[in-house]
């Protein structure tokens, strides 16, 4: 098509060169853009390709500094413990002042933030103990800290180490 | 053979000036939202999770030290500096791997490759002692290169079907070497009821 175009073009051209010769004549130039378009059309597809427009984003995390003398002694009735078993489970249970804890509960991930906003609600300083199984997901890790983000609680929590008892309490609890 | 009809063609012109002006549009764009990935900073590949953006934190530009992590449970640490990794690595494309799990194998020592792709950088394999040094000595070496300038950031990239265990074990290094401030990387996840995925 394109060369067809451009022969016809120069055949209308030749033609009003012959009728109108002698005045002062306007030559209708065209340009053919076909070339110009496929390169610009390769080069379209070359970045759109190549571009990353989704750029990822970061969820900030503020380890507590591990010092020994920076020790501090928390109430353990504003401790809620958050543990998640291998199989990703999540069990909450509220610590009692006297240094126990009730019964865990099982929660459902969906329900989380809900359950978190009305502990919060019962007692504003609630501190938030994660003790994560080592063989849980890392995605899971993300989405329970992310829920913690986005309930409307403050942010106060801290990793520790999954313990023997621990392990044992999620075991009694269905694992 | 002519036909005995000749039909006569119309010469269709199609005008290409508005597509050359729409597509001109869009290259401009892409080109200039366009980002390039360095070959090097996507060396070990990993999926990651996503999460709602509460903060709409992004990722920092430079100055960044990444750490990765595997499903296969390796930790990969690495700078976006190349003069840094020629003094801590003594290489400029080398990149640190640590494999806390001393009952098994790093990835790369049993196939030689990572996720199944072969990997082209150099890398320095530490143990526990060697791993921690290397956390200090990366910040400290950037931190000597740029006269405190910089905003020094660790990022961690962990892939989704990482075993917390290994992110527990780099907590506890970091938090040995007082790294810490860090940031997840995450994708964004869009707002919409009933969707979250569990595990």
């Amino acid at each position: 098509m394109a060369g067809g175009g451009g022969a016809e073009a120069q055949a209308t051209s030749a033609d009003r060169h012959k009728k109108k010769r002698g005045k002062g004549l306007k030559i209708g130039v065209h340009i053919d853009m076909t070339p110009m378009v496929d390169v610009i059309m390769l080069l379209l597809t070359f970045f759109m390709l190549t571009t990353t427009l989704a750029t990822p984003q970061v969820m900030q995390i503020n380890l507590p500094k591990g010092d020994e003398k920076d020790k501090v002694k928390v109430d353990m009735g504003n401790v809620l413990f958050i543990r998640v078993s291998d199989q990703g489970n999540i069990y909450f249970s509220l610590g009692k002042s006297d240094g126990t804890e009730q019964a865990p509960e099982f929660v459902e991930f969906t329900d989380m933030k809900n359950r978190l906003e009305a502990l919060y609600a019962a007692n504003e300083n609630l501190l938030l103990l994660l003790k994560f199984s080592r063989g849980m997901k890392y995605n899971l890790m993300v989405d329970i800290l992310d829920e913690i983000n986005r309930a409307a609680i403050e942010k106060r929590y801290t990793f520790l180490p999954m313990e023997e008892t621990d392990r044992e309490i999620v075991r009694l609890a269905g694992g | 053979m002519k036909k005995p009809r000749s039909i006569k063609k119309p010469g269709i012109r199609i005008d290409m000036t508005p597509l050359v002006d729409v597509i001109m549009l869009l290259l401009t764009f892409f080109m200039l939202t366009a980002t390039f990935k360095s070959v090097e900073s996507e060396a070990v590949e990993v999926s990651l999770p996503k999460s709602f953006n509460t903060d709409s934190t992004k990722l920092p530009e430079k100055d960044v030290m990444t750490i990765t992590l595997t499903p296969a449970g390796d930790i990969f640490v690495d700078v976006d500096n190349y003069l840094v990794r020629q003094e801590v690595f003594g290489d400029r494309f080398a990149i640190g791997l640590y494999h806390p799990d001393s009952t098994t194998k790093s990835e790369i020592e049993e196939t030689g490759k990572i996720g199944n792709k072969d990997f082209k950088r150099k890398v320095v394999l530490l143990n526990k002692a060697q791993f921690e040094k290397t956390l200090t000595d990366l910040r400290l070496t950037l931190k000597n290169m740029t006269d405190n300038q910089s905003d020094f950031r660790i990022v961690l990239k962990g892939d989704k079907d990482t075993n917390f265990g290994i992110v527990e074990d780099l907590m506890a290094s970091l938090k040995e070497t007082r790294n810490t401030r860090f940031s997840l990387v995450t994708t964004f996840k869009f707002e919409k009821e009933g969707e979250d995925s569990e595990e």
